[in-house]
Formats: C-alpha cells, structure tokens, sequence
C-alpha cells in the first residue's frame, strides 16, 4: 500500500476543516493581546472560520458529481455525504455568525470555540462519510467531545456546566452501546466493514442485538424518544449558537450515518428495522411536541421542537425510499434554515444579564412586534416554517416525508405525524400571538441592539426558509437526481 | 486449563467491576477498577494481544489509574455522596434492566456458542508488529481521526482551565 | 419571444427589495430609493412590452402561459410557478406597475420626513421601499398566477405587505392596531380563500390533476350536476375572501383605520391595487360565478349596500384620508355590483380609472398632510387653495373625477356598472344612482371645506407651504390619467351612432378572457338617458356641495337639520366595529378563555401523563442532582433494553 494510492481528493472539504481547525488554534498562543484587541481577535477568528467553511464548501460543490470510495473501504464520498457536508456547512457558518457578537460577551477563548466548533463539524462530515465501525466511532466521539465542551462554554452559569455535564456523562453511556453493538457486529463477522458486515452476519441474535445497540447510539444523537431525556436542559443551558448548531449538524450527521448504516450493513429484514424506527418515530414526534405545549422558554420550547421534527425526519427513514431520503435531505436544507434562524431570533431576546440562566422566555417577546417589527416578523416566519404552513420550506418538506410515508405504504404513520403537526401549530403559533398581539410589558420596552451579524444569519436564514419554499419543485427535484444515484 | 483459568479471572474481574460501582468511598473504587483493569490485561494476553495486555497495565492501571487516585484526593471525593430517596427505586430498575440487557446480549452469545460458531475476527499475532501494521495501513483513517479526538480533549480541556472573563 | 423573458417583471422588483433590505441603509436616501423606482420602472416597461406582445398575438390567441418552474409535483397532482398572461391579467399588471411608479417616485421625496415631520432614519427610509417592493412583486404574482394555489400565494403575500406597512409607525399604539385589525379582519377573508382552495382541490384536483384557472375551468364544461351545485358553496367562499381583501361588507373595517399607514401606501395599496384584488379574483372566476347565480346576486347586492353605506358616512367624516377611504370602499363596492350583474368589463374599467382618480386624491392628500405638518382634519382646514395652487387644483381634478363629473374618466366606467346594474335590476341601479349623488357631494365637501373658504386655524394656514417638483408631478400624470382614462371605454353604441373612430377599446382588448359572456347592451336612446341622468346626478351632488359649504345657503342648513337623525348613525359608522365587539369579539374573548382555561387542563393532564419526567425539570433548570440524572440514565436504559428485546424477538 501506498499513500499516494488513497484518494486524497474525497476528503479534501474535511481536510480544509482540519486545517482550519489547527489554524485558529495556534493564534490562541501566538503573541500577547490586550483585553480591547482580544474582541477584534475574535472577529478575526470569525472570518477565517467562516473562510474554511466557505471553502470547504465549495470543494464539496465541486465533488458534487464525484462519488468516490476509499481509504480502504471506510469512507464513502456521494451524494448523500456531499448534500450532508452542505446542511453541516451551513449549519456551523450561520452558527460562527450568531456567535461573533454572542461569544464575547462572557468569555475570551474564542480560538478554542472555533476551533471545537470546526473539530465537531470535521467529526460529523467524517460520520456522514463513513462505512466502516471504527471509523464511525471515532468520528461520532470527535463530534461528541467537542460538542460537550462547547456545550459547557459559558462558565459564568452553572446552567451551561450542568448541561455540559448531562450530556457528556448520557452520551458516554450511549457511546458504551455503540462500541458495545460494535463489538458483537464483529464478534460475529468478523469484520468492521458495512458490506463484509452484510455480507457475512449470521443473522442470529447476536447480529440483531449487535444492529440494536448500535441504533441505540443514534437514536441518542438524533434525540428520539426515549433517548431524548439529555436534550432540553442541554439545549437550554449550551450558549444559543452552540444550540443551534448542534440541533442541527448533530442530528443531520447522524441521521445520514444511519441511514447508511440500515442501507448498507443491516441484513436484517426491513419490516424489522423499519418497525423499530416507525416507532421511535411516532414516540418521538408525540412527546416532542406534547412536551413543548407548556414551555415559558422558548428556547426549551426549540429544544422540545427540534426532538419532534428529529421525528418527522426519521419517516423518510422509515420508508427507506428514494423518496424517502430525497424527502429527509430536503428537510434537512429547511430544518437547517427554519431552526436556526429560530434559535438566532431567540438569542436576541435572552437577557444581557450573565450571572443570571440567560433565558429568552415567553415574556421577553411579548409585543415584540411593536418595539422590533422585522425581528418579530423574521421569527414570526420560522414558527409558521417549523409548524409546517405555506408556503414555506418546512411545509414542503413535511409533504414530502409524508408523500414518502404513504408512498411506501406507511399510511398511519403518515396520519400520525399530520395529527402531530396540528398539535405543534398550537405552541409555534402561541409564540406568534405573543408577539403580535399582546401588549408590551413596561419592562421590555426597550429597545435590544441588534449586531449586523445576527441580522445577516437571521437574513440568510428567512431567504432559505422562503426560497425553499417557493423553489421546492426544483431543489427537491436536483436531490433527486443526485440521490437516484445511491444504489438501494 | 484455559477456559477455567478464564472462567476464575472472569470472576475476578466481575465482582471488582460491582465492587467498584457499589463501593462508597470513590478511593476504593478506584482500587477495584484497578484491578478489573489488571485482569483485562491477563485476558488480552491470552487471547494472543500481548501488546495490548502491556499497554492496558502502562496507560490503564498506571496513568489512568492513579490520576483517578489524584483527582479523589486533591477534592477530597473519598467521602460517600448523599443518597436522595429517588435511589433505591433507580436501584431496583437498574438491576431489572440490568438483569433484561445481560439476558438478551447473554442469549445471542448462546445462541453462537451452540450452533458451535466460531467467533470471527481472532487475530492471528498481538504482537507491535501487527498491530503497528494494522494502524499504519488498513486502520489509517480512524487512527489518525483518532488524532483529531484527542486534539479535541486538549482544547477543550484548556478551554475549561480558563478563568472565567470576570475573573480575568 | 417576449414572453419568454416574462419572468422578468417579477425579477425587478425582487432584487429591488434585495438590494435595499441588504444595502439600503449603507447607501443612503438617494441610492435607496433610485434602486426602488428604478425596479418598478423596468417592471412597468416589461409590462408594456407584454401588453404590446399580446396584443400582436395572432387573432385566435389570446393568452399565453409561461412556466416558471414546476413547484409541487406529488401523487399526480401538479402545481407551477407559472404565469398567465392574457388581456386581464395586462391589464392588471399595467395598473400595478404603472400607478405604483408613479406613487414609487412620490414617495421618494414624501417619505423623507417621518410621521413627526422629523428627517426620516435612512435605515427607515430604505425598509420602507423594501416593502414597497415587496408589495409590487406580490401583487404581481398575484395577477399573473395562472393558478389558484399561486394566486394564494401572492394573495397572502400583498397581505403581509399590506400589513407591515399599515404598521410602518409600529412605535404608534394607534399604528399598531390598525395593523393588528387589518390582519385579524384579513385572516377570515384569507380562512375563505384557503377553504375555498381545498373545496377546489376536492371537486377538480383528481380529474384536472392542477388547480390552474384553465384545467379547473375545463373541468367545468363536463362536472356533473352535484360539483355545479357545490359551486355555491366555493364561489361562496371566495367571496367571503374577495370581501376581505377589498373591504366589502361585512369585512370593511379594518380599511378606515389602515390609513394609519404613510398616504403612499394608502393611494398604492389601500385604494388603487391591493383592495382591486378581490375584484380581480372574481372576475378571473367568472367560469364558476356564472354556474352559481346565487353568489352572482349575493355579490351584486353586497357591492351596492355597501357602496351606498360607505358613501353615507364618508358624508361626514372630517379627517381627509378618512373620507377617501370611505369613498374607496365605495367604489370598490360599484365594481362588485358591476361582477354581480355580470358586467365584468364594466368592472375592470372602473377598477382602472378608479386607480388613476383615488391614487391622485390619496396622494394630494398626503401633499396637503405635508403641508400642514401632519394635520388632516377639514374642520381645522379652508382657503388653501391660495396657498396650495397646485395641489388644489390636483385634488379638485380627483375629486371631480370621483364625482362623476361628465366626461371624465370616473363618468365613464361608472355608467358602464349603473348600465349594467339597469339591465338587472330597477333597485341596484336605483341605489347605485343614489350612491353616486352622495359620492359627488362628499368628494366636493372635501375640496369646499379643505380648499375654499377662510382658513378655520390661521396658524396652520400661516405655514402651509406647497410641495417640491418630485411630488408634484408624478400628481399631474395621475391627473391627466383620471381626465382620459375614460376615453378608453366609451361605449361602444357612440362610436356607431356619433361616427367616432374608435369605440370600445376596453371591452375589446378584454373580450377573450370574458368570452361568451354578452356585456350588457340597450338602445342608444335608453343608454343615452342613463348617461344623461347619471351626468345630471353628478351635477346636483356637486351644487349641494357647493350650496352648502360655499353659499352656505340657508335651505341647506334646514336640510341638514330635517336630516340630523342619522348623524348619530353615519358618525359611528353605523355602530359597526361596535357590533362587531358586542356580537363577535367578546364572545370569542370569552370562548378562547374558556377554551384556554380548559385547553390547559387537557394538556396539562396528557403532559403530565406522557412526562412527569419531562416536566419535572420545570420551568427553572433544577440544581445538578444525581437523582435527576439517574432518571435521565434509567430511561436511556430502558429504551436499551426495549429495543434489544424488540430486535430479538422480532
């Protein structure tokens, strides 16, 4: 074996994200800057983040049409890791915008949050990617570590401690039943390959217990029901753009993982894991968006939020179509713009108090829309996105899963999720009411500043969730051609 | 001869294993998991990995071992924590669940042992040198991600040093 | 082809609203708003180069459709993004493009103050064209959808315009209601739209496979006699929908109050496009009106009612915008007596002309509004044609094309609608006579008490001042609209009995898309004793007017006395928005606190069911504590084990 023989090239967009990564954490030890320049350092750091990620990027763009597989076997470059790497890509970018003002208002180790920031998202694309245990594991660990951490960044609250805490300490457990699941894959097959895996699992129960504990460890990644219980509070408690990253990219990549790792490696029936899904699926969406009706936050209303559309998602799953998946990226693309920009909105109305759970709850947007007009409207479109109304990019992409659902013949799951969307309509638009219809506390009239930053992530994210609405037929219609591509 | 001497060191490590989970001083936890770690190193030289039993005494039962000892001593952790009453229910379900999960990873490994299934994947020598070939060349990737998980444990663990802005 | 670039019209105003929503306030007043006029410019000439492509279509053409991308393809039922264009839609988008450039270069100068006469904030300055332009590239996919979803779409969209530019002083509690009701108000009318749609989709989706306007209109020549009947029910609802948009009974209220907005939007949004939407609408469904004559008769009597009791209590409002918002819930109301008798055309045209007059009043309003620093009541007004000359005599032109002043445009398609309402029936056309003598007294009241006369507050006369060139004369090409418009549609029984050279060109060019359908016709004598008698109303209504606020005779004032009982009832606006709060609101208040005292407890119980765990961790994130993480352990665990179980067993 030589290096030369391993196609570098595939890797390229994870590479430029590692070089980026180790780029933004030397400058933390280079030289000596002065409190006031530590901000500007920041910024700066920001931009040339930014940079990698436009990069990389744009290199995935370029592979677009390039499926390629190597290192031995354990990495798989197609459409299915190029559309992922993109949600992930835009995932973090729209994150580094939220956070280029947020950060500096409790902390100044800004090269080390951009560089666990760039190792989480280098961690989930090598997920989306892989096919081989090992490899995944790894990488699943990278994007954990660093995601515990970030989690954790705030230090003037023992809210961000406590949620780094949970998680880490939860996730460690679910990270046993991956390489545990792992382990008997091989103990049975002898191989850590997905195709060997496939092609020589006996079958037994050992296999399907081995294929059992490794879901386990997604599940937990997605937030399913009942592997969700870590999400609120570390949702809540993470710094907001750390939130919105992580609701995002964490469940992308792991959504993609799996669906692979069912395509690929599981021989079990497909009514069996399809089952299996179904109803994480409908526990998910159910508790997600009944646990979301009473919440005064609405950042731990996004939470619950986002642990009912990790629901939705896990239908195109479920029907383990073409259409299926093409209807799972799609959503993915919308998730992506719709919650983060909903998470971004949040950010804003957190109080400025640090000592103090920074919290942006129900009463902070009361009659925001006499006092802030666009933010409230800009919110205002992401709730109706979320809740699925038209025409925009969530509506399409909860027709879409549906369509898939009953495509492939799951009829009530498809209902199921229709029931649930009603149920969610009630808490989205409860924050819209609020917004626009009630009376402004005296408290909150004033009026927040608002970084030109936020504004252009709100910006990108309010045209994402509308052009994707309006140009659903296309954009679903390119996924498609792409996704045709992956053999089924 | 083996399979016994398995089956005593099994035993061994068991109870260290529930030793170490149910003992209230965190000292003597981490005396117990010293030795369950002790006999994972015996098990992997008898399974033909000798350099995994070495390292797992040097990184395990050495580093990782007494930089628990450390950490115990320098907060004073020794002292037993509290129980709140939710316990002894999470006790009782623990074991149930406990009980369910051994039952079904318990009837795969049956199910294996008596349709006298070989188990897959015993590497043939443990030795540096196959293991250095391993990593090097077929298991490259994951090891040099491991890399990056590692980078990702340092930073963070700065990142968590750092006082706080207010403290700066 | 120059359809094939028809995408375009739409591509203007969006980047227009793209550049100033990212730029707009970086590049200050001047950049601002020559990229937003600039937007709608190129809009308008592309709609002439369409109107002109259509028209050099060959004879048996007459409309095109151009698909823009395919947008929902799913299970065999298919929506586009296409447009249609035909000799209605041209028509529309003329008007839109046309009236909204010039009230687009209006406002360029107008809204350089804000609502305190105070330079406006660029940042402001620049959202304000950025709505502007949204509402343009709304209202135009509005009109050029060739299909009902589409049209929902941009239906909504001018709503959303509508709504954020009603609210544009959002920091004026009064400002901000005014975009709540109009909102509320909006959102039953959009309820009927939405359900109007799916009742569609039910009765058409599976054979037409699309809602578009062609497919479902097709479908209609072989549904059988049960999908006819349900057509009541659908034309039903979309009247419902069209008399919110254009504010028609019982839907009218929220118009009034949205002239909380700046006076551009009230000429643009509020008289002369978005509030023509509903007529559109109806008249782009006049396949499924005339299957349903219930609705035809619903819609006509709901158009001169409320014609008649907009034009009533405009009689005596005193705040200016107030009574041209009356006046144009009026003249919407003569345009849905014009669809209900059938007389699309008739409709289309005073729809047209009615954009030119009301634009130009509304804007010579806010011409006035400068003038006086934000004062609009008439009573505090009088003798500013001395120091307005120009904006007098703009206002006077609106307002004596309004009336119906004979020969200008307002006369015109106005007799087109009292003739086709004459057709039909004797007390439409009665009411409709009689609204028009009340239009021509207020809109005359108006100039009388704001223009003539002495000045009631001599502070304010002192600094009246009259307004720079940007405003005005965007004024005189809407004035000289509103003086020639009419030329457009003479009736066509002039042109063969006066040997004019041209005839009817409106209800030419409209013909297509009203195919089959006979535009109301009588003898040239009956026609000529309607113009006559209409001419004659017109002019009565003018010398009370002028008898009564110029004169100031003295058998006026007894008039006015023997009349005094219904002053109570026109000042409240017939106790309306009263009605509405004692019968509407303050039952469903009650019902939503029943419904949310009892809804909480419903939830209350399932969360609590589902989750004790969930919400055990409350509003406040409970201290660290290993009980509650042990939970968080155990039911991980617990979905463990369930799954092992699952997969084993399975």
């Amino acid at each position: 074996m030589n290096l030369s023989s391993l196609n570098w090239n595939s890797l390229l967009p994870e590479l430029v994200i590692v070089a980026t990564s180790l780029i933004v954490l030397i400058t933390a030890v280079v030289g000596k800057v002065s409190r006031v320049d530590r901000i500007a350092r920041g910024h700066a750091l920001a931009v040339v983040t930014l940079i990698g990620l436009l990069i990389a990027a744009g290199l995935t763009i370029m592979q677009l049409s390039q499926p390629a597989s190597d290192f031995m076997g354990m990495v798989q470059s197609d459409a299915l890791s190029h559309y992922l790497n993109l949600v992930i890509l835009l995932a973090a970018a729209l994150a580094v915008l939220l956070a280029w003002d947020y950060l500096g208002r409790f902390t100044y180790s800004f090269s080390e949050f951009y560089s666990l920031l760039l190792l989480a998202v280098a961690g989930m694309m090598f997920l989306g990617k892989s096919t081989e245990l090992i490899t995944l594991f790894v990488s699943l660990e990278i994007l954990s570590i660093s995601l515990y951490i970030l989690t954790g960044f705030n230090r003037h609250q023992l809210a961000s401690a406590e949620a780094s805490l949970k998680y880490f300490l939860l996730g460690a457990f679910a990270s046993g039943f991956i390489v545990y699941g792992a382990a008997l894959l091989y103990g049975d097959t002898g191989s850590t390959w997905f195709s060997d895996i496939a092609a020589n699992a006996s079958g037994g129960f050992l296999t399907l217990a081995g294929f059992a504990l490794l879901l386990v460890g997604f599940a937990f990644k997605i937030a399913a029901v009942p592997f969700h219980m870590w999400t609120p509070d570390a949702y809540q408690g993470a710094p907001t753009p750390v939130t919105a990253f992580m609701s995002v990219g964490t469940k992308a990549a792991a959504l993609v993982a799996l669906f692979r790792v069912l395509q690929s490696a599981v021989s079990a029936p497909y009514e069996t894991w399809a089952w299996a899904l179904a109803i994480l699926s409908l526990l998910t969406m159910t508790v997600g968006n009944v646990a979301a009706l009473r919440q005064t936050s609405i950042k731990r209303l996004l939470a619950y939020s986002s642990i009912a559309q990790a629901g939705y998602m896990l239908i195109g799953l479920v029907a383990g179509t073409v259409l299926g998946l093409q209807a799972m990226l799609f959503y993915l693309f919308a998730y992506a713009f719709m919650n983060i920009g909903a998470f971004a909105c949040a950010s804003l109305l957190e109080s400025d108090d640090w000592s103090e759970l920074q919290d942006a709850s129900m009463a902070n947007a009361r009659g925001l829309f006499s006092r802030q007009p666009l933010l409230a409207t800009a919110l205002a479109i992401f709730m109706f996105s979320l809740a699925g109304i038209p025409p925009l990019a969530g509506f399409f992409g909860k027709l879409y899963l549906f369509d898939a659902a009953i495509d492939a013949g799951w009829l009530w799951l498809a209902l199921v999720a229709v029931i649930n969307s009603v149920i969610s309509a009630y808490y989205y638009m409860r924050v819209v009411v609020v917004m626009f219809m009630e009376a402004p506390d005296e408290s909150t009239r004033v009026r927040l500043p608002i970084p030109d930053s936020a504004i252009l992530a709100i910006v990108i994210a309010v045209l994402g969730a509308l052009l994707l609405g309006i140009l659903a037929g296309p954009s679903f219609a390119s996924l498609g051609q792409a996704v045709v591509a992956w053999r089924f | 001869m083996a399979l016994l001497l398995f089956l005593a060191l099994a035993l061994v490590a068991l109870l260290a294993a529930v030793g170490m989970v149910t003992s209230r001083n965190a000292v003597h936890s981490a005396l117990f998991m010293l030795v369950n770690f002790a006999v994972y190193a015996i098990f992997y030289i008898m399974l033909n990995a000798q350099f995994l039993g070495v390292v797992q005494v040097i990184v395990y039962a050495g580093a990782i071992v007494v930089l628990f000892l450390f950490v115990v001593m320098l907060i004073g952790g020794e002292i037993g924590a509290v129980r709140s009453s939710l316990r002894r229910y999470t006790y009782a379900a623990a074991l149930i669940l406990g009980a369910l999960f051994v039952a079904m990873i318990g009837l795969g490994i049956a199910q294996t042992i008596s349709t006298d299934q070989t188990v897959a994947g015993a590497p043939a020598a443990g030795g540096v040198e196959a293991i250095g070939m391993a990593l090097f060349t077929t298991y490259l990737l994951p090891f040099e991600l491991a890399s990056l998980l590692l980078l990702a444990g340092m930073v963070g663990g700065v990142a968590r040093r750092y006082k706080a802005l207010d403290e700066d | 082809m120059i359809f094939d670039y028809a995408w375009l019209i739409l591509l203007f105003p969006a980047l227009g609203l793209l550049f100033n929503a990212f730029f707009g306030r970086r590049v200050g007043h001047k950049v601002a708003a020559i990229v937003a006029n600039l937007a709608v410019a190129l809009s308008f000439l592309m709609a002439v180069a369409l109107a002109m492509g259509l028209s050099a279509l060959p004879g048996d053409e007459s409309s095109v459709e151009v698909l823009l991308w395919p947008w929902i393809h799913i299970a065999g039922f298919q929506v586009d993004m296409a447009l249609l264009i035909d000799p209605l839609s041209s028509v529309m988008i003329l008007v839109v493009t046309g009236i909204g450039l010039l009230i687009h270069i209006y406002s360029a100068t107008y809204m350089k103050v804000d609502d305190e006469h105070q330079p406006m904030d660029e940042r402001r300055y620049a959202r304000f064209f950025v709505y502007m332009n949204l509402f343009i590239l709304m209202m135009l996919t509005l009109v050029l959808a060739n299909n009902y979803v589409m049209l929902y779409l941009g239906w909504e969209g001018v709503g959303l315009a509508s709504y954020l530019l009603i609210g544009f002083w959002f920091y004026k509690p009064s400002a901000a209601d005014a975009a709540k009701k109009a909102f509320l108000v909006n959102r039953v009318g959009d309820f009927g739209m939405a359900l109007a749609i799916m009742w569609m989709f039910f009765l058409f989706g599976k054979e037409a496979g699309s809602l578009s306007f062609d497919a479902v209109f097709a479908a209609l020549e072989t549904a059988s006699p049960a999908v006819v009947a349900a057509l009541t029910g659908v034309t039903l609802l979309l009247l419902l929908a069209a008399t919110g948009k254009s504010a028609q009974i019982p839907l009218f209220v929220w118009l009034p109050d949205a002239m909380e907005g700046p006076s551009p939007v009230s000429a643009l949004i509020h008289a002369a496009t978005m509030v023509t939407a509903g007529v559109y609408m109806l008249a782009r469904s006049h396949p499924l009106l005339e299957l349903a004559p219930a609705t035809m008769t619903l819609i006509a009597w709901i158009g001169g009612l409320t014609a008649l009791m907009a034009a009533s209590i405009a009689i005596v409002q005193t705040d200016l915008k107030r009574i041209l918002a009356y006046s144009t819930i009026s003249q919407l109301g003569y345009m849905f007596l014009g669809v209900g008798v059938g007389a699309y055309v008739a409709s289309v045209f005073h729809l047209y002309t009615h954009a030119f007059f009301k634009a130009l009043l509304f804007l010579a309003a806010g011409s006035v509004m400068h003038a006086l620093h934000g004062e609009l009541n008439i009573d505090l007004m009088g003798g500013l044609r001395k120091k307005l000359p120009v904006t007098y005599a703009q206002f006077l032109i609106g307002a004596l094309a309004l009336a119906g002043f004979p020969l200008l445009s307002g006369y015109w398609s106005k007799d087109a609608i009292l003739l086709g309402a004459f057709v039909t029936s004797y007390p439409l056309y009665a009411i409709g006579l009689f609204t028009a003598l009340l239009t021509a007294f207020y809109s005359l009241r108006a100039v009388y008490r704001a223009f003539h006369g002495q000045p009631r507050d001599e502070h304010l006369y002192d600094h009246a001042h009259e307004q720079p060139r940007g405003m005005t004369w965007p004024l005189w090409a809407l004035a000289f609209g509103a003086v020639f418009a009419g030329l457009l549609g003479l009736p066509a029984i002039f042109g063969k009995e006066f040997g004019f050279p041209v005839g009817n060109l409106i209800e030419g060019w409209l013909k297509p898309t009203f195919e089959g359908l006979s535009e109301p016709h009588v003898a040239f004598s009956t026609e000529m004793a309607l113009f006559i008698s209409s001419g004659f109303v017109a002019l009565i209504g003018i010398y009370l007017a002028y008898a009564r606020y110029v004169k100031q005779s003295g058998w006026t004032l007894s008039l006015q006395k023997a009349l005094s009982p219904l002053q109570p009832a026109l000042e409240n606006k017939y106790w309306v928005d009263e009605i509405y709060f004692a019968v509407i609101v303050n039952p469903l208040r009650a019902l939503a606190r029943f419904f949310a005292t009892g809804a909480e407890g419903v939830i209350d119980g399932v969360v609590n069911g589902v989750g004790a765990v969930t919400t055990a961790a409350g509003v406040g994130i409970a201290r660290l504590q290993t009980g509650l993480l042990s939970w968080y352990a155990l039911s991980l665990f617990l979905g463990v084990v369930l799954l092992l179980i699952y997969f084993v067993f399975a």
